[in-house]
This record gives structure tokens, sequence and C-alpha cells, in this order.
């Protein structure tokens, strides 16, 4: 782990660097040069939390998830390989193995666009397998959605011949976790920025005769929002001092529940100028409800927790003093 | 392993936290018979004092109750964090209520900061040792949240301030939990004149034996009786029992707020988790129930990690402000969102059941309705995240 110092260096590198970006497709490009793979490989929890937030905060799409998840895996990252997502909404392997044919379904960053190849998870989620296929195998759709920009491809790929080889068994589950940890920074990243945005307005805005932010019902908004996000950024500290499923989940949740909160608020406080597509406010909006369904949406995944709490009758601290 | 008498196996050899935490679940492990309360639940709020007293005193003799305190009160040292973890354990396994356990952390480290030292040295062992109780006496009928508008007087008896031998308090108070049982009160007063604010009060040290004063215990929506009034009528109190600087009682009533946030939020934390696990024990197994009490969990592990940063920027020698109004919303919501999930998933035993189980639930349920009132309303927490954190200017 790197000192603070250090790390607020860091923050402010990869920050200025990413906000220097012309279009999301020079963003590739200047992590590479930052180092991120050093980074990755070297502090994985210092990289993906800062490199994350940034892209949140700073509207960036990038492809270094895949690179999150590969190493996860156990492979070496590397820009041409890239990896296959579960689904919209799902955390279960997206690929299946009959034979030596794989058939899969999920999503991709853009990297699945101009990659050479791409790792696929197969089987039971505590039984993983992987198989790395080339690109040319698969369909590969580039998704508009709520956000285009953000950069996701729908892959199918059906009866392609491959060889898979067995991981694991606990493999799957800690590139899950990695994957939901560094999704929820950058949804952390996004909603304050929101709240920056509603702030900022709140002290411009002027109605009645007074900046709308010394209206008690707007500071209340953007005092709960403020509230979300912290409870958010307290999980993600958690899930990284008590890295585990359990923890990962958890902040994944806390960041769904923590983007629609802010949203809400930040919204309603911009009114009508947070209605338009002048104001930055619904890049952000659409980029984090985007990013809710990786690995699992809030709601999805609270289920999930309950389940097994009711199947274990029991209820862990799962973090100590 | 043998406990007999000490409970602690070398007291030199609690090096850390986790050794003192680990150490700690072994004994009470170990001891759960003797400190199992001798009531049958839900109990009244005597049986509940009584409780408390005992597991304190057991505490005391073991020798765990002295970690975290400093060496002049008789504590034995070591990070605060150990008394944190104390409180936690007994409420965690229902030893205690947290609530009445945590007024050890409100009122002892104000004498320790506050308090002559021989005074502090008599007084902080017997509340640790459970052989007193005390309480504080802030709130006013006209002082909700508004606590620098107190108005209860001290007037320096013979007229000046600085060389009265004692103090005479005319006034009252209400609030006060535990007044009736409790031998000594922290007390905030007007010593300067009536507008004065923050910069008029000055707090004292008050044996609640003392002539003038009367305790009118208030009957909670719970149908407890928690909380008083105290009336004082030409209450005397000698000078050497005023705590902090005369006019200084606002920095004493502020010191309280770093341990009211952390220790004490932590233990009512482990309690909530434990409130969590009764309702998981007995909640229906269908997806409706693992919504709720995925909700519930997922609420309470973000407070909790959120306490947790605190307390170790609060060890790490951080001063804690504004910045704990965040936790002291989550801990209101996640308390009243925990009770609302009983309500929801174990129907109809809120309302209507008369058994063990809806004696106790209904009771804590209706406590938990305050959790967003008492401690500074949640709408005052609110102001001041907006005006503190996110710098927005003064309000209209």
């Amino acid at each position: 782990m790197i000192d603070a110092a250090d790390r607020a260096l860091m923050e402010e590198t990869v920050r200025a660097a990413l906000a220097s970006a012309g279009a999301n497709t020079e963003i590739d490009g200047i992590l590479a040069k930052l180092g991120w793979l050093e980074m990755l490989e070297a502090e994985p929890a210092d990289a993906i939390d800062v490199v994350f937030s940034a892209l949140g905060a700073t509207h960036g799409a990038a492809t270094a998830l895949d690179d999150v998840v590969v190493s996860a895996l156990g492979t070496k990252p590397r820009p041409d390989l890239a990896v296959l997502l579960p689904r919209f909404g799902a955390w279960d392997p997206p690929g299946r193995i009959d034979g030596s044919e794989l058939s899969a379904r999920g999503l991709a960053t853009a990297r699945a666009a101009r990659a050479g190849e791409l790792l696929v998870v197969c089987g039971e989620a505590a039984d993983p397998w992987a198989a790395t296929i080339p690109l040319q195998v698969a369909e590969i759709a580039a998704l508009r959605g709520i956000d285009p920009d953000a950069g996701f491809h729908a892959v199918r790929v059906q009866g392609a011949p491959a060889t898979a080889t067995r991981l694991a068994p606990a493999a799957w589950q800690a590139a899950v976790a990695l994957g939901r940890r560094a999704v929820s920074h950058q949804i952390a990243g996004a909603s304050r920025a929101m709240l920056a945005l509603a702030r900022t307005h709140a002290l411009e805005r002027v109605q009645f005769g007074r900046p709308i932010g010394q209206f008690q019902a707007v500071r209340h908004r953007l005092a709960d929002a403020l509230v979300a996000l912290e409870s958010l950024e307290a999980t993600l500290s958690a899930a990284r001092e008590d890295p585990g499923s359990e923890t990962a989940a958890l902040a994944k949740a806390v960041a769904g529940r923590t983007a629609r909160t802010v949203a809400a608020h930040c919204q309603q406080v911009l009114a009508g100028i947070g209605f338009t597509t002048e104001h930055p406010f619904h890049r952000f909006l659409k980029r984090s409800m985007a990013l809710e369904g990786l690995y699992g949406s809030a709601d999805e995944i609270v289920l999930d927790v309950g389940r097994r709490l009711l199947a274990a009758r029991r209820v862990p601290t799962l973090i100590e003093l | 392993m043998a406990f007999s008498g000490k409970g602690i196996r070398d007291s030199r050899a609690v090096t850390d936290l986790a050794d003192y935490r680990a150490q700690l679940r072994e004994w009470l492990d170990a001891n759960h018979d003797r400190l199992a309360p001798r009531f049958s639940p839900p109990g009244t709020l005597d049986d509940h004092i009584a409780q408390m007293q005992r597991v304190k005193s057991l505490l005391f003799e073991a020798g765990w109750m002295q970690f975290g305190w400093p060496e002049r009160v008789g504590g034995r040292g070591g990070s605060p964090m150990m008394r944190t973890e104390l409180g936690a354990a007994i409420a965690g396994r229902d030893l205690t209520d947290p609530g009445l356990y945590s007024l050890i952390e409100v009122l002892a480290p104000t004498l320790i900061d506050f308090a002559p030292p021989e005074l502090a040295a008599e007084v902080v062992p017997r509340l640790l040792s459970g052989a007193e109780i005390w309480c504080q006496g802030f709130s006013e009928p006209d002082t909700g949240s508004d606590l620098a508008s107190l108005r209860c007087r001290a007037v320096p008896k013979g007229g000046d301030a600085r060389t009265a031998s004692s103090w005479v308090i005319k006034g009252q108070k209400v609030w006060t939990s535990l007044a009736q049982y409790s031998d000594r009160c922290v007390l905030l007063t007007r010593t300067g004149p009536p507008e004065s604010r923050h910069r008029g009060i000055t707090a004292f040290f008050v044996d609640m034996n003392s002539p003038g004063i009367t305790v009118a215990p208030l009957e909670m929506i719970n149908g407890e009786r928690e909380f008083a009034e105290v009336f004082f009528d030409d209450v005397v109190v000698p000078s050497e029992r005023m705590l902090g600087e005369l006019n200084g009682g606002w920095a004493v009533a502020m010191s309280i707020l770093p341990y009211e946030r952390s220790s004490c939020f932590w233990q009512r934390i482990a309690y909530l988790y434990q409130r969590l696990q009764k309702l998981v024990d007995a909640a229906p197994d269908d997806d409706r129930a693992a919504e709720v009490v995925g909700n519930a969990f997922l609420q309470l592990h973000a407070l909790r990690a959120r306490s947790r940063v605190t307390q170790h920027r609060l060890a790490a020698g951080g001063t804690l402000g504004a910045e704990t109004s965040i936790e002291k919303v989550l801990l209101a919501t996640a308390e009243q969102t925990t009770y609302d999930a009983v309500r929801r998933l174990l129907g109809g035993v809120i309302e209507m059941d008369d058994g063990t189980a809806g004696e106790t639930w209904r009771g804590e349920y209706l406590y938990s309705r305050a959790s967003t009132i008492y401690g500074g309303t949640i709408e005052v927490q609110r102001n001041i995240i907006a005006r503190r954190l996110l710098d927005l200017g003064s309000a209209e």
C-alpha cells in the first residue's frame, strides 16, 4: 500500500490526465502512458480506486475494467485481450462449454471492438473454466442504450471451437468482487460529480431574491446526497481493508443505491437546466444508470444477500474495529 | 484454561486491540451464565439497570472494564477503542442495553478532562465499577436542539464568582436519562447574562442527593420511565465541583461529541446487528423477507463501515466535528429501518402479541422512533452537513 502523499499525487495526476482527454478513444492511451498496467500489478487496490474514481468524476470511458477482471482471473492483462462481462444485471459466468464448443452471451467494453482475443469464463460460479477465443468468432454489436458514450457492446458466441481450462474454485468470485469494486468506484466518482454540479447550481441560481442553496428544502436534499456518498466511500474502504465477496457485493449495492439517491436529489435541485443536454448533469446520470447493471444492480444484490442471511440464519458483522 | 478471579490471562499479554477482543470474547463465552440477565425478557427498566450495574461490577472485578481508561483514574491505559470493543461485545450479546451503558462514554471522559484530578480519581472508578450511576443534565423544556439557549441558572454565593466557595442552582432540566437512579449529574447551567448563549454556560458535577433536587420521571411512548424532569430549587454546589472554566461549559458539552459519535455509536451498531440476528432467526423464508432483511443488513454494514473509518481517524489523533453528523443520520436511519423490518416481517407481533416477543419488540420499536430526534434531530444534522460539509453558506 502506498502512503498518503504518493496516493494524493497519483489521484491528481490521473484526474488531470483524464480531464485533458479530448475523446473517449484517447483514454486507454492516456492510462497506458500513466503506467496503468504496472500500477495494477504493483498496487491493485490503489490503482483501481484512483483510476475508476477518476473515470467516474471525468465521465471518461476506458476499457480498464477488462484488465481488472483479467488479472483477477489470474491472467496477465494486455491491451489486445478483452473479457466477456455478464449480461446486464447478472453476475454468473457468461459462457458455457459443451464438449469443445463454447457458447456465451454478455457485455463487453469498447475493447471487444478492437482487441484480438476474448477471455470467456464458463461453467458454474463455484467451478469456473476459462477459454480464450479469437474475437472474429464472436458477434459483436455496439450498444447505444441510455449511454452510447460508455462504449458497451453486446457479445454473442455460438458454438465456437474452444479449449477451456479449469480455474481455481474461487477465481470467478474474486473477479466479480474486484469488478464490483472497480465499477463502484466509478459510480462514486460520477455521484460526486453530480453533487458538485448541484452544489454549484444551488449557490449560483437565484430565485425569490436569494440563492436557492439558502432554502432548507434544497440544503436537506444536498445533505442527504452527501450522506449517501460518504456511506459509499466508507463501504468501499471496508471492501478494500476486508476484501471478499461479501464486502464487495455490499459496496456495489450501496453504490447503486447511492447513485439513485444522489441523482434524484441533484436532478431536482438542478431543475430545468438539469433536464437539458446543455448542462453536463445528464451524462453522469446516464453513466451511473449504465454502470449500475454491471455485476448486479443494488436491488438484485440486496435480494441475494438477504436470501443468504435467511438460508444461514446468521447475520455476520464482516468488519471489526 | 482457568478463569478464577482474574479474567485476563496475563495483562502484559494484551498487546493490541485484536488481542483484547479475542481474549475478551473468550472470557465472555466462559462466563456467559454469570453475566446473563436474571430476568425474563423484556424486563422492566429496574431490571435493566440492575443488570447493567451487575455486569459492570463483574467486568471491573475481572479487569476488563479498566482497559482504555487513563491510569490516573484507576484505568490500565491503552487505546480507548478497547472500551468501545467492550461495550460492543456486551451489547452484541444482549447483556446490557447499549443506550444505558453508553452513558459511561458520555460522562466519564468529561470528568477526566474537566474535573479537578483528585475528584476524577475518586469518582470515575465508582462509575466504571457499577457502584454509581450518573446522569447528564443538558436539555431543558425550552431547549431541545438549541442547547445554547439553556436557562437553568447558577449564581455564586456571596455574589463574586472568583471568591465564592459555592454556587446556587435554580431551574429545570428535562429528558435527563436515569435521573431517578443517579448518584451524580453533569449539569450545564447559565452563568452569563441570559443572552450570552454558548459563552455564558458553566458545567457542574452535582450530587443528586443534594437538598433542593426533585426528580419527576416521564413515562415514554413505550411505557418505561427512562427520562425525567429534574427541578433545582436553590441547590448549593461547592465551587470545586465546577467542571472546566467559569463560562467554559460549552467546551465541556462539545467535548462529549467525539465519544458519543464514536464508541457509543459502535456499541449501538453491535446491538442493532444482534437485533437483526433475532429477526433473521424468526423471519419467514421467502423473497419478500430476503429483500427486507437484506436492505437492513446493507444499511447496518454501511453505517458500521463509516463508524470504523471515524474511529480510526480519532485514534490516529484526528478531531471529530461536523462530519460525524453523517453517521448520526446513517445511524438514525438504519435503526428505524431495522425495526421497520421487524414490523413488516413479524406480522402483528408488535401490534397484537402479548407474549415475550410482542412485549420486547413493541418497546424497542417504539423507542426506535426517537432515533431521528435525540442527540440533535436529523434536521439539525442536515443543517450542519449543508453548512459545514457542503459549504452552502448560511440558510435563509
